[in-house]
């Protein structure tokens, strides 16, 4: 059978992983302080013979798989709400939530009170400040851009701000939280805290309908390409030559 | 199959979801003491095929990871705690709260609900009740021949009797307050029930040292619906269910594609 058969499949294939990343990007386009992954794609194989790529060789291989998906660090817009609770972070840093399964760092600033007066996430797990969880008293609450908190006048806490350094893998946990590897984060020193905002989600419509169509079109071309050799090439290898005699 | 085409039902599922909460918001635009809502997403699990930070060689990782997002889920509905606007009615029994607390009312099951809507009429035996005649708590009775009720900022309800100079105090308005009121339970009629989420009521006089909300007779508290922003939202959650029915389009047709390589 011709290679190029594989070649294309894993293609084809790949697209298809592709289209699920842009699919979960635009279901997630009104998700607060979701972060879009942008696909990376890589050669099946590298150029062995040291021989230049043909165009048809080239389009097939050097997009062969999926290899990974990286997380788009860029600021989504900030979203008045005017809920004294609702925070967001412009800079590169993230809120640390302490869960059961360890901390998790979130760029969703979307808090609450527990009936015990914590600071908690929507899905209920506590904030962490700089002394650990946060408890406030009943009364207005206001927050600095430094992320000193303060209830009725008095300070009740700081948020622990951290960043990562560039190239850290942070780890999708879903519930817009994120697992980092240990000992990896550091105190922000370029995030502000903006109180009564939300971030928005940070995925571009725009640039996720053209991955779309590119997706969508180079899976075309893929299916193009595996019925060329299955219908045209194999079935006059199988069909007719046989006749040649 | 593609996982595309779950993963963008899910998100117009959760666009559905968004659209409704927005209808009920502007419906209830004109509801006095309503608090709007806002729904929350938050992102599916995660399928891992490449962890990020996974050994490559011996030597070095991989530089990110290979992680494919299931979609979207609408996570919870929470109550926009904003003031709303206050609009003078000139009715005396017209209550409006300014800043937090909720007006506490006897419901007929006797269980206390919370409202913050501050329109109350005197019933046949002159107990100030609701629209829907549920009694206001601490109940306080006017008296049939008051020429003049005045309420203070603190709650204090006097009334004037015909042939007296000085008011006589008939009662007081106490507040409630939550330690998270965003956990209310909405079971309408602008009543709230509280919750474990919401915690137990605390009651105080209005403008106390428990940072209530002082009462403003003659005037309601409107909905604190932002027309502006919940057409923005509208129009988000529409075309975000587009692009979200998009991406089923184009998952269809490379299925499609697929079936006709065979033939």
């Amino acid at each position: 059978m011709d290679s190029g058969y594989y070649a294309a499949c894993t293609a084809l294939v790949s697209r298809t992983q592709a289209l699920d990343t842009i699919a979960n990007n635009l279901a997630n386009a009104s998700t607060v302080g979701y972060r879009a992954q942008h696909n990376q794609f890589s050669s099946v194989l590298a150029q062995a013979s040291g021989a230049p790529d043909s165009d048809l060789n080239q389009a097939i291989n050097n997009y062969g798989i999926l290899s990974g998906t990286m997380l788009d660090e860029s600021q989504g817009a900030l979203q008045k709400t005017g809920n004294n609770l609702d925070l967001a972070i412009q800079g590169s840093g993230f809120f640390v939530v302490q869960t059961a399964g360890g901390p998790m760092y979130t760029r969703d600033g979307s808090f609450q009170l527990s009936s015990k007066g914590q600071l908690i996430t929507s899905t209920g797990d506590p904030v962490m400040g700089d002394k650990g969880a946060i408890s406030l008293p009943p009364g207005s609450v206001s927050i600095s851009p430094d992320g000193t908190i303060s209830s009725n006048g008095a300070v009740a806490g700081k948020l622990k701000l951290v960043s990562f350094p560039a190239g850290t893998n942070l780890t999708s946990a879903g519930e817009t939280y994120y697992s980092a590897p240990p000992n990896s984060e550091a105190a922000s020193t370029d995030s502000t805290v903006k109180q009564g905002m939300l971030e928005s989600s940070n995925v571009n419509p725009v640039t996720s309908m053209v991955e779309l169509i590119t997706a969508q079109r180079s899976a075309e071309m893929m299916q193009r390409e595996l019925s060329m050799y299955s219908s045209e090439m194999d079935k006059t290898a199988t069909q007719d030559l046989p006749k040649i005699s | 199959m593609f996982h595309a085409l779950y993963t963008a039902a899910s998100g117009m599922t959760a666009q559905q979801i968004n659209l409704d909460n927005i209808a009920n918001n502007l419906a209830n635009a004109s509801t006095s003491g309503f608090q709007s809502r806002r729904v929350q997403f938050s992102d599916l699990l995660y399928q891992s095929e490449v962890m990020p930070g996974a050994a490559a060689t011996q030597q070095t990782t991989v530089s990110s990871g290979l992680q494919v997002g299931l979609g979207t889920r609408p996570g919870n509905t929470e109550i926009i705690q904003t003031q709303g606007d206050l609009s003078s009615t000139g009715n005396p029994l017209d209550f409006a709260i300014e800043g937090t607390g909720f007006f506490q009312i006897l419901l007929p099951n006797n269980q206390i609900g919370y409202t913050r809507a501050g329109s109350f009429q005197p019933n046949q035996q002159g107990t100030l009740v609701t629209a829907n005649g549920d009694q206001l708590q601490p109940a306080i009775t006017i008296p049939p021949n008051a020429t003049n009720i005045t309420v203070g900022s603190d709650g204090t309800v006097s009334a004037t009797l015909p042939g007296q100079i000085n008011a006589a105090q008939v009662g007081t308005i106490q507040l409630a307050t939550f330690a998270n009121p965003g956990g209310l339970n909405s079971i309408g009629n602008n009543i709230y029930l509280p919750t474990t989420a919401s915690g137990d009521a605390v009651v105080g006089t209005p403008g106390g040292a428990d940072g209530l909300g002082t009462i403003q007779q003659g005037m309601l508290e409107q909905a604190n619906v932002n027309i502006v922003d919940e057409f923005v939202n509208m129009i988000l959650a529409q075309r975000s269910y587009e692009s979200n029915s998009r991406v089923v389009k184009a998952a269809d047709e490379m299925l499609q594609g697929l079936n006709q390589v065979a033939q």
